[in-house]
């Protein structure tokens, strides 16, 4: 199956996903992910492509769904999201409630969807809400049953084991680091993606159309 | 349908009943101050977490701020430039909306920079990379060149900086809209109607880095059109028929609005209802318009039209006054609350959203926008006063002024 088959990744999602601090577009984490799944699936034609807008939120993003996820017709769905939602205090209960509606768009289309985890803050007191979306975002993956990607947990290992310093992980001065950041967050994510991949549905090429890359 | 003769002959055919009354035209205080409100609101709005957000009008209804802002500069922009296009000729009128148009261009590409400036001053110093996020301004920072180039040809607009841009655009399609206004209001809105129609249906909209204009033009000019077709009713002096019947599908379309909004959820709990509630209460699709935007926002006007009198109270008022000085210079005060509201957000952030300092910077916020309106309606009165002096600048006077005209 993995020989002929085609894997279709969207990332759907705000800066994280565009790029935000990388020093080139091909260093944002869908390209990585692109590259990293590419090399450990040999025969399979991987493509990642890239759905991320700086500064959306997740009904910007919920409005979306049809056209810039579904109809590319992915197999799974990284969604992330709920940054700008916390950010703006747009209500808790409003934002489980898009995030419900997105969860259900991707399932009724047949798409596994993957959350990412917010990320991990120098300073999280700014937002003084931050955990409570959070656990929104927590709360919703596990009742909904979707996996939820734990960025904010690795990003927080990261500055725990002192190998960046708290500029180089987030700031602008260390764009290179942030280069790796995005690197880490891919590789980490291919891993999770390889050991599912028996459970995700790789279309086989003469199902459809052939493949476009 | 409308039964009363005169708007009947106005929205068909562009002109007032010879029999109907005439209002005498002169500035009407209604459209500055309103203009002002919305300005404030846009500020208060844009600095997203802070208390006072709460108790703004998009909360209790569809449309808000931006909404009657751009109606507004429908309104006023039909008074100016329509009123030139009457008393000097289109040449004369494109002329001078060229001229603002330019200035437009300028005061966006300097509240861009400064934007631009104050975000990468906030994120050396404080580490906090979701300033970057909160503006979407991260394209700047990772390919200057192509953010530059985006900059200046409108297709790259940072959040809270795309409203200048559709400004623009709508003012380039002004004397279209006017002649067509002009010829018949009725049939110029239902072109208006199905050009925003058909662009839905083609998802057609200009582009933006990664996406689209947040304001779609192609579904926005519909808010201008109807600001034109008010601007012009105003031009021939029409006043508004006592039509019972809308004032009463008016307040009930915002009562029911109201009513929608506050709950969570579906308070009927009638099933097929579920996902319309959720529709309107997880927000209204600014981007593309949304029926119910348009319906709230001709609701209010309607009303503020037929009930809230010209020369009343209200706009006599020092509170009237003070907001009719900043709607009269809309183009910096506007400016300036876009550069204040970003600052204020790296503020709340770096303060914890603490309650004081949210309040504070709300009433500060508010005080600096408003007096610089009041400076500036002062500052334009004594160089003005200075102009009169000369015999020829008088004869030049007799349209209404252009709410912000270049100087």
């Amino acid at each position: 199956m993995q020989e002929t088959g085609r894997l279709t990744i969207v990332a759907l999602g705000s800066s994280t996903t565009a790029g935000s601090g990388a020093s080139a577009e091909d260093k944002s984490y869908p390209f990585v992910l692109q590259s990293e799944l590419r090399r450990r699936l040999p025969g399979a034609e991987v493509r990642v492509v890239n759905k991320g807008v700086g500064g959306q939120s997740a009904y910007d993003m919920l409005l979306r769904m049809d056209g810039d996820v579904i109809d590319e017709k992915p197999a799974v769905v990284i969604w992330q999201t709920v940054v700008n939602d916390a950010i703006r205090d747009i209500g808790e209960e409003k934002l489980a409630k898009i995030l419900r509606k997105g969860i259900a768009k991707a399932r009724a289309a047949g798409i596994d969807m993957i959350l990412m985890d917010l990320p991990w803050l120098p300073r999280e007191g700014r937002y003084p809400h931050f955990d409570d979306y959070r656990a929104v975002l927590a709360r919703t993956a596990e009742q909904q049953g979707v996996s939820l990607f734990p960025r904010y947990a690795m990003m927080k290992g990261w500055s725990r084991s002192k190998q960046f310093t708290e500029e180089e992980l987030v700031g602008m001065n260390g764009l290179h680091l942030v280069d790796a950041g995005y690197r880490c967050l891919a590789s980490r994510l291919a891993d999770g993606i390889v050991s599912a991949v028996g459970d995700i549905e790789i279309q086989t090429i003469r199902a459809e159309s052939p493949p476009t890359d | 349908m409308p039964s009363d003769p005169s708007l009947q002959r106005f929205m068909l055919f562009g002109r007032r009943a010879e029999s109907g009354s005439r209002r005498r035209p002169g500035r009407d205080m209604r459209i500055d101050m309103v203009r002002g409100l919305a300005l404030l609101i846009i500020f208060i709005n844009h600095m997203p977490g802070n208390v006072l957000s709460a108790y703004m009008p998009n909360n209790f209804g569809f449309s808000d701020g931006a909404d009657a802002f751009v109606l507004l500069a429908g309104v006023s922009a039909t008074l100016a430039y329509g009123g030139l296009i009457e008393t000097r000729g289109l040449w004369i009128a494109a002329l001078k909306l060229g001229a603002r148009i330019w200035t437009l261009y300028i005061a966006h590409m300097a509240v861009f920079i400064i934007v631009c400036g104050v975000i990468a001053a906030a994120v050396t110093r404080t580490q906090n990379p979701l300033y970057i996020e909160a503006i979407n301004i991260q394209p700047f920072f990772r390919d200057t060149v192509d953010a530059l180039i985006g900059a200046l040809t409108l297709t790259y607009q940072p959040s809270y900086l795309d409203i200048l841009p559709l400004y623009i655009v709508l003012l380039a399609l002004f004397p279209a809209l006017y002649y067509g206004v002009r010829f018949s209001p009725a049939l110029t809105l239902a072109l208006s109607l199905m050009v925003w129609q058909g662009a839905l249906a083609l998802d057609l909209n200009l582009p933006n880095s990664g996406g689209h204009w947040f304001f779609n033009p192609f579904a926005w000019q519909v808010i201008f059109t109807l600001g034109i077709i008010l601007g012009r009713a105003a031009q021939l002096g029409l006043t508004a028929p006592r039509l019972r019947w809308l004032d009463l599908a008016a307040v009930t379309f915002l009562v029911f609005a109201w009513l929608v909004k506050i709950p969570a959820g579906n308070p009927t709990g009638i099933a097929a209802f579920n996902d319309w509630f959720d529709s309107v209460q997880l927000g209204s699709d600014k981007t593309n318009l949304a029926w119910s935007r348009l319906l709230h926002l001709g609701a209010l006007a309607w009303l503020v039209i037929r009930w809230l009198p010209a020369e009343g109270r209200l706009a006599r008022s020092r509170v009237g006054r003070a907001l009719a000085c900043s709607g009269r210079n809309s183009l910096h005060v506007f400016c300036v609350g876009i550069v204040l509201a970003i600052i204020g957000q790296i503020v709340l952030a770096e303060t914890s959203f603490a309650l004081d300092v949210q309040l504070l910077l709300c009433a500060g916020g508010v005080t600096v926008l408003t007096g610089l309106g009041i400076f500036l309606s002062w500052y334009r009165s004594i160089t003005t006063r200075d102009q009169r002096a000369e015999p020829a600048e008088a004869s030049a006077a007799s349209a209404p002024r252009p709410s912000f005209s270049p100087r």
